[in-house]
């Protein structure tokens, strides 16, 4: 292993080496400070009731705690990245898991599991083609050995929900982790996690200031088309501007592909959101368990990551390649 | 086998702790593999430390629903019960543990909870609301249960009086009862005891008794209580004969 990937893996002393980290770090640092004190300013004015107040205290203080988990991986090295991304699967999947009831055929379940290791694997080694390969070889050994406990009733639902689970949990969340595998992944990886989870808040913000018209109102009676297209602006314009520094030097830095990829996030984040969701009401449950306080369980949080990590990974890869300067097969050797 | 159903876990919104302490706890993958590895230790040991021999075991019921119901002199009791299911059958059964001896402290819930796959049920207060609960999931869910209706181990040997909770939980429902008698393991690990000793043990199981004409209420209980101890009863009779 040479000192480049060793750096890449470990080297916590470059966190900040990219100029970028430092402005993205210190912004969330910011909003989180700003958004603290208008809580606080609007409890005290007694502006909002009661039960706003103590969501709105309970998410900001639950924020106080996810986004050191979230950034602190990144910024100490790949390594902590990869683990951080495969807890965060295993820990979505076993959410749809005891919410569809998905845990209780044990044989699918551990195939699933052992799909989103090999993910890892492939992340881990920078091997693409097995990262790629993952997701169909994955669905070809669920359904396959899914037939040997010779249970045909249900045969379709157990596998199909399966499949959907190492699709979503591990291959679509993989894409966050392969992303360290850039010699400069952390501006990009902070960037795209700042992006989704904006593209969150101005969702729910322009939503409650404009919001008439519901949006799908069966599969989530609170989004509204203001929401919707408030975040999408909002998003673009943020990637718009934030995107040339973060991307500095890559083909995909200027004006209209910029604007693809905060469109892409925009869509691809409220898409993930309402998918999510649209299991919730399939399954009739309010939130996927109780995990983070005044969020709900882990892919309430991170629901829209699910559908952006592979959309904005393709993205950039097609425009610009991920990893291609830093050594490939790291532990196979390939 | 019963057709796939979309429906979350009966524990789905509570948190680790919250788990633990309820008859509601349905066990994943990782209580699965817990139990598969703890399974095949103890049954190994109590194979080759106490012989353990099996009789009867053509009595047992292929699929769940069903009650295992024993004699209760020693903590082997449930190990021998368990031990006589297959896996298949195994993985969806629980013990039903005294709370303020498995379920104490976290530590204790946690091994009761992913190696034993024990539920806990308190002696004292509340018992009817949780008998109730789990009445509901063993008719809804189809598991196995293992209880032993003494309550608690016998301090001589000497089998005690069933207590009514038995016949709470299966009076009406056409949930088995399959009566089991242990041999050998007051011997081999008494109360007073801190480990076990190698004794042999044996368990012998009986016919499966069906309560569905039974009423649910006290005389109903009754009957049941008054069936099951007779039928465990019994097989001590024949043990001796």
């Amino acid at each position: 292993m040479n000192e480049a990937t060793l750096q890449r893996l470990f080297g916590w002393q470059h966190a900040f080496d990219h100029p970028a980290v430092l402005w993205l770090v210190g912004g969330v640092f910011l909003v989180l400070v700003l958004a603290t004190g208008l809580v606080a300013g609007l409890s005290a004015s007694g502006r909002i009731g009661a039960s706003t107040r103590l969501e709105l205290h309970q998410r900001i203080k639950s924020w106080w705690i996810l986004a050191p988990l979230m950034i602190g991986p990144v910024l100490l090295g790949a390594a902590s990245t990869f683990a951080a991304v495969l807890l965060l699967s295993l820990g979505c999947y076993r959410e749809f898991a005891r919410a569809t009831g998905l845990f209780r055929e044990h044989l699918i379940s551990a195939l699933v599991v052992l799909g989103i290791l090999a993910t890892t694997f492939a992340v881990v080694d920078h091997w693409y083609e097995l990262f790629m390969a993952a997701l169909p070889l994955g669905v070809v050994t669920i359904a396959g050995i899914a037939v040997i406990t010779d249970a045909p009733k249900g045969y379709v639902q157990r596998t199909a929900l399966g499949v959907f689970a190492f699709a979503f949990f591990g291959n679509g969340i993989g894409h966050l982790g392969y992303f360290a595998n850039d010699v400069d992944y952390r501006p990009i990886v902070l960037f795209v996690l700042i992006a989704v989870e904006l593209n969150d808040v101005f969702a729910y913000v322009c939503g409650r200031l404009f919001g008439r018209r519901k949006l799908l109102p069966h599969i989530s009676p609170n989004k509204t088309w203001a929401g919707a297209i408030g975040a999408v602006v909002l998003t673009s314009a943020f990637v718009a501007l934030v995107g040339p520094h973060v991307l500095a030097g890559r083909p995909c830095a200027e004006g209209s592909r910029l604007l693809l990829l905060g469109l892409l996030i925009a869509i691809a984040g409220q898409l993930g959101d309402l998918v999510l969701s649209a299991i919730k009401r399939d399954v009739g449950i309010k939130d996927f368990a109780a995990t983070i306080p005044g969020h709900g369980g882990l892919l309430d949080r991170f629901d829209s990551l699910v559908l952006v990590a592979p959309a904005v990974f393709h993205l950039i890869g097609y425009e610009h390649g991920i990893g291609l300067s830093s050594v490939p097969r790291l532990l196979t050797g390939g | 086998m019963e057709p796939w159903r979309l429906r979350p876990a009966r524990d789905h919104g509570m948190s680790l702790e919250q788990r633990m302490a309820s008859t509601r706890r349905e066990p994943g993958l990782i209580e699965a593999i817990g139990q598969r590895i703890a399974g095949s230790a103890l049954s190994c040991l109590l194979r080759v430390w106490h012989r353990l021999q099996i009789e009867g075991r053509e009595h047992l019921p292929a699929t769940p629903p069903f009650i295992l119901v024993a004699n209760h002199t020693s903590h082997l009791d449930a190990l021998a019960l368990t031990t006589a299911l297959p896996w298949r059958v195994r993985q969806s059964t629980y013990l039903l543990a005294a709370s303020d001896v498995f379920f104490e402290t976290p530590t204790r819930s946690l091994l009761a909870s992913v190696l034993l796959n024990a539920l806990p049920m308190r002696r004292q207060r509340q018992v009817r609301h949780a008998i109730e609960d789990l009445r509901t999931r063993l008719v809804e869910d189809a598991f196995g249960l293992v209880m032993f209706p003494e309550g608690t181990r016998s301090a001589t040997g000497a089998m005690q009086a069933f207590k009514p909770g038995l016949g709470m939980l299966v009076a009406g429902t056409a949930v088995p009862v399959v009566p089991c008698h242990l041999e050998g393991a007051f011997a081999a690990w008494p109360r007073q005891a801190r480990l076990p000793r190698p004794r042999p043990v044996v368990l012998r199981i009986g016919a499966p008794l069906r309560f569905d004409n039974a009423s649910d209420d006290r005389d109903g209980w009754a009957t049941v209580v008054r069936t099951a101890e007779a039928a465990v009863l019994g097989l001590t009779a024949r043990s001796r004969s």
